[in-house]
């Protein structure tokens, strides 16, 4: 891979022994995916706190301490998606009823171990959909280095900026980022036409809809015709999906995504095939995700992606004047978290029974409440939680959001196909 | 190998390098990672996948494509159990297929002449040149 004079320099220790680290991480990792050279950030960094994608070029608590003490600082705006390694809660755990996250010297050393990297610059919006609430993006062509599902196409489809997953503290500290991938023109492209030939209406609709795109798009680039006006929060779950059900890392809607107006700006000429997306297919999905025959719903989790203030407006609305028969967590972002708090929907959610948190989710945090049924409106959490429980058996269905407070409140599950 | 055996030789791009053969593991739909893969055990533990719960320690794993999380890592982390595999093979991957390789290390080859999930079938025995990015199959 071609290093610059500069980026030589760094290699051979010229600004000390964990930028020569960083950038050996850069050139192996380069090399290994065959990129040509590394390319300057000028958009954003968003990391997984904590987590290392090769521990072989680890940078460690006590040196990143070491260079906040020094005064050193990020090179470009870098911000902190939730904490990975441990997952733990920002907002709400004391009451969380988990017994590890509700463990006041747990939360506090997690917060203090993540000082030194804000110290470093690190903006700690601690959410999987930070790009909601960090108020800074990076802009239409700009080169970033992004980590989560469904931020990655956030990134590079509603944004247009340029994305692999690979945020973490080696491309913050240097600024810069193997090119090759999402960062190239001719892999921006389309190749597969989607029809939606089903109004998407409800937010599973979109949730689902994404699921059966990418599992039918894999690794491809697919420019999707006919999913209407999604709210935000139907293009979170939608984004999301995209990038459990398949690897969606990009795609195109002409007329609402920025670097293709027209299909045949989306294609530049590569078209290869197309498909429809029914409403049988989107029951597909449904049923795929609905994996459990035993309706005593023990738990009910939302929050995946973290809940937007709309949604959390939405769910207290619901739950006002109502009581809980089970566990029921709402997961939002932290920012959001405190703006439910000014508005008493977390008082209003709390009075319920109910635990509004912020910052993590089941599947980081690696505890579940007690119980063997779950009940969730979110494909992702839905699809990998009981991956995690294996060989245990986790129950799991998946409905609307409405579905799953109506569990809540009855401790039965109702949800039916609509 | 008998005389009998066919021997078809893949040519593509290398990952990592290094050397390893043994029994292909083939996944003919994508593999998902994160919590859908258990490390400790070493095999995929997604629902409805084919190869839930087949350990894929010492095999070459053979798969088209990633899908879902930057957890896909983990594949790579089963390094720390002994229980990865001994070589990757892939159609297609982004940054999550290279980190997995880059964290277990092992011979991995990717972009072949031909896609290694329509030639090669499990229990096949494949050789893996991870340098010279050549994947030698001999049909079972």
């Amino acid at each position: 891979m071609y290093l610059s004079d500069e980026e030589k320099r760094i290699l051979d220790g010229a600004q000390g022994e964990i930028a020569q680290r960083c950038m050996t991480f850069l050139r192996d990792y380069g090399e290994a995916a065959g990129a040509e050279k590394l390319v300057d950030i000028d958009g954003t960094v968003d990391v997984h706190p904590m987590a290392d994608w090769v521990p072989q070029y680890a940078v460690t608590v006590d040196e990143v301490r070491a260079l906040a003490a020094k005064g050193e600082k990020f090179k470009v705006p870098t911000f902190a998606n939730k904490p990975v390694a441990p997952g733990f809660i920002i907002d709400g755990w004391e009451t969380c009823g988990l017994p590890r996250n509700s463990d006041a010297e747990f939360h506090r050393k997690n917060l203090e171990i993540l000082q030194p990297y804000m110290d470093m610059g690190m903006i700690p919006i601690f959410s999987c959909n930070y790009y909601l609430v960090s108020s800074f993006l990076p802009t239409v062509g700009q080169h970033s280095a992004w980590v989560e599902s469904s931020a990655i196409p956030w990134a590079n489809a509603i944004l247009g900026a340029r994305t692999n997953f690979d945020g973490c503290f080696h491309t913050a500290y240097l600024g810069k980022v193997p090119f090759y991938d999402m960062h190239l023109d001719e892999n921006r492209k389309a190749t597969l036409l989607v029809r939606c030939e089903t109004e998407l209406k409800s937010d599973m609709d979109y949730d689902l809809f994404g699921w059966a795109v990418g599992e039918a798009a894999d690794i491809e680039v697919p420019a999707i015709v006919g999913i209407g006006k999604p709210t935000t929060s139907q293009l979170v779950k939608m984004n999301s999906a995209l990038n459990t059900g398949g690897q969606v890392r990009m795609y195109h809607v002409p007329g609402l995504t920025p670097e293709a107006p027209t299909l045949e700006a989306a294609f530049k000429g590569n078209y290869q095939r197309e498909i429809s997306i029914t409403r049988d297919d989107l029951r597909r999905v449904y049923e795929k995700l609905t994996y459990s025959t035993n309706e005593n719903v023990d738990f009910v989790y939302l929050g995946c992606p973290h809940y937007t203030i709309e949604e959390v407006h939405r769910v207290a609305k619901m739950l006002d004047g109502k009581k809980v028969k089970t566990t029921l967590m709402v997961m939002t972002n932290p920012s959001s978290y405190q703006v439910a708090d000014r508005m008493g929907l977390r008082a209003t959610i709390e009075k319920a029974g109910a635990k509004l948190l912020s910052g993590s989710c089941l599947g980081a945090l690696m505890e579940l409440p007690a119980g063997k049924v779950m009940a969730t409106d979110a494909a992702k959490q839905d699809y990998y939680l009981t991956g995690m429980c294996y060989p245990e058996k986790l129950d799991v269905w998946y409905g609307t959001m409405e579905d799953c407070i109506n569990a809540a409140v009855s401790g039965k599950w109702a949800g039916v196909w609509r | 190998m008998t005389t009998e055996t066919k021997k078809i030789v893949l040519k593509g791009r290398k990952v990592i390098g290094g050397v390893a053969e043994g029994e292909a593991l083939v996944s003919k739909v994508p593999l998902m990672g994160w919590l859908n893969v258990n490390p400790q055990l070493g095999c995929t533990t997604e629902r409805n996948h084919p190869l839930c719960g087949v350990s894929f320690k010492g095999k070459i794993l053979v798969f088209p494509t990633p899908r879902g999380s930057g957890g896909f890592v983990s594949y790579g982390r089963t390094i720390a159990f002994g229980t990865n595999p001994a070589a990757f093979v892939y159609t297609k991957g982004n940054n999550l297929t290279v980190f997995a390789a880059m964290n277990a290390g092992v011979p991995t080859v990717t972009e072949l002449d031909q896609d290694p999930v329509e030639v090669i079938e499990t229990g096949d025995f494949v050789r893996v040149d991870g340098d010279r990015g050549i994947v030698e199959v001999y049909k079972k």
